[in-house]
């Protein structure tokens, strides 16, 4: 099998102007923020997402003013609020939006990604969801229709969705591409087999042996995978399960800027444009900030007695 | 006594032993414990994250925190876990929402024309396929009249949709909201015309205060119907559940 490891930069040219992505995470977790914090410092226009939960990533591309439209079914911030910069540009006829459930997303990855015309879902039927146009006509994005078997069911189907390119942050790599993550997996298996391609960054790269020695614990299998980055806390701000947490404190820094147009630009030409590199901009995160959010290995999250 | 802790006590109150519940974050979260700690020990929990039948030792602050995970006997994807509801494994499911209307259906999408909305909110998420495919719902919401409205601005989350037969039509599994636990008292559908109605009210609270806070017309409870005060032992539940008030505080 060809050798999947690229460089940042390598990785970064694989999305260009136009192109709609999917991003892999799940509320504070596991968000591929350092590929996407590099790609809004080399500057992209008019993106599209199909997302599902990758509300930090939406956000972030909203106000880089790099997105232009999202197919997706809910993006907030848990414990915080609302993503400020995407539903003011919303708000503001910036960003166009096609709404879904968290399921009717995602099986429109899943029709996607298995060559289907449509799949059949259960729910969404008799809302706005399926009757109010946003940037797709409704009939092409949901409809109802008789099963073609004996027992003539009337069914929602939902048409496909192939994103240009999946970006997922994982825990861990080989040079085929084969990836394991901890914890939830969230739509990574969705989002990847839908995409044209895959990039993945990573903790760690590891031998294909510690793949071969335990197969079943593989969550995508290398001939999934277009590209491999080892990218080092590549999730951070967000956490990485098994890794470490969500820096809170940081996305609350965030999000107390977002608040204001004027000083939520400055938060991001300065916290997210101006590193050289990934690895400056974990230098002004510093080391301490960066060690202090190891997990606990056995409870999986830093206790909060540990955290004063 | 706190008009949180009457919400989850009666949120709680819906869930029954060997149920499977479908939560999220914020007071159902803790109304969940609470009844896993009292009446309801073999209730599974499932959250639309992936995390199935966790034992959290520290009360987490959202659906995808990794303290949820703690003890946790599966974590799977999400579409694994949306679609034990698609395959009627789940029992009931909690909902909020920024705007009600009379059949319970919700808003949670945006105030204002969709395309270009005065307020965007987050959207459906999870909500729309727990409200459609759990087979009964429980909406949590507080009162005002601009959350209880007579018309939707944007429906995201069926309820009984406009009413009796609705939901069938729209191919929706579910049988959709039971109850509708309010700050003020708990609601539910009267079950010929699936309308909103008062079941019962809290301590304190008259039908006529209930109602100015309602933007459309209530059917008061049959009969004498006042929320019982949650006792001793379910307070102190609660305090150990959410010691820092984070979700359900103890004083108003």
């Amino acid at each position: 099998m060809p050798d999947k490891l690229v460089s940042l930069e390598e990785a970064l040219a694989l999305v260009p102007d136009g192109c709609a992505i999917t991003a892999g995470g799940f509320a504070h977790s596991h968000q591929p923020m350092g590929f996407f914090r590099a790609l809004i410092a080399e500057g992209r226009k008019d993106l599209s997402i199909m997302g599902v939960a990758e509300c930090w990533v939406a956000e972030w591309l909203a106000a880089a003013g790099m997105l232009r439209r999202a197919w997706f079914s809910n993006f907030m911030f848990e414990g915080f609020g609302r993503c400020r910069r995407f539903s003011e540009a919303i708000e503001a006829g910036e960003i166009e939006t096609e709404d879904h459930s968290h399921f009717g997303m995602v099986m429109r990855l899943v029709a996607g990604g298995q060559r289907l015309p449509f799949m059949p879902v259960l729910s969404q039927g008799g809302t706005d969801i399926v009757s109010v146009a946003g940037f797709e006509r409704p009939e092409d994005k949901v409809q109802s229709m008789t099963s073609p078997f004996p027992d003539g069911r009337v069914v929602t189907v939902t048409s496909p969705l192939n994103p240009d390119v999946a970006i997922i942050h994982a825990a861990r790599a080989d040079r085929l591409g084969n990836v394991q993550l901890f914890g939830a997996s969230s739509v990574i298996e969705e989002q990847t087999g839908a995409a044209r391609k895959v990039i993945v960054t990573v903790e760690e790269i590891v031998p294909s042996s510690t793949f071969r020695a335990r197969p079943e614990a593989t969550l995508l299998p290398g001939l999934m995978v277009d590209a491999v980055v080892h990218l080092p806390f590549g999730a951070w701000p967000t956490g990485v399960y098994g890794y470490h947490d969500p820096d809170l404190p940081f996305l609350r820094d965030y999000y107390e800027a977002s608040r204001e147009p004027a000083a939520c630009k400055a938060w991001i030409d300065r916290h997210v444009r101006s590193p050289r590199d990934h690895w400056d901009w974990l230098d002004r995160a510093g080391i301490v900030r960066l060690l202090a959010l190891r997990t606990d290995p056995v409870l999986g999250y830093r206790p909060a007695e540990d955290k004063s | 006594m706190s008009r949180d802790a009457l919400m989850a006590a009666a949120a709680a109150r819906e869930i029954g032993n060997g149920e499977v519940a479908f939560i999220g974050t914020g007071l159902p979260m803790v109304a969940a414990y609470l009844a896993k700690a009292t009446h309801a020990p073999d209730v599974t929990l499932v959250f639309e994250s992936g995390i199935i039948d966790p034992a959290p030792l520290e009360l987490a602050t959202g659906v995808g925190e990794y303290r949820l995970a703690y003890g946790a006997t599966a974590i799977r994807g999400t579409r694994a876990a949306l679609s034990l509801l698609q395959q009627g494994k789940v029992d009931i499911g909690f909902l909020g929402t920024a705007e009600i209307d009379a059949y319970g259906n919700l808003n949670s999408t945006a105030i204002g024309a969709y395309r270009r909305p005065e307020v965007r909110l987050p959207g459906s998420g999870g909500a729309n396929d727990i409200a459609s495919m759990a087979a009964r719902t429980v909406i949590i919401a507080r009162t005002g009249k601009r959350r209880f409205v007579e018309r939707l601005n944007y429906l995201t989350t069926p309820g009984h949709l406009t009413g009796p037969g609705a939901r069938e039509v729209a191919g929706l599994p579910g049988a959709g909201p039971v109850r509708v636990i309010t700050d003020m008292g708990v609601l539910g559908f009267d079950p010929e015309t699936l309308r909103m109605r008062a079941e019962r009210l809290f301590p304190g609270v008259t039908m006529e205060a209930l109602q100015a806070e309602i933007g459309f017309p209530l059917a008061p409870p049959e009969g004498p119907a006042q929320e019982p005060y949650p006792g001793s032992e379910t307070i102190a539940l609660l305090r150990h559940i959410d010691p820092e008030g984070t979700y359900v505080k103890l004083e108003d």
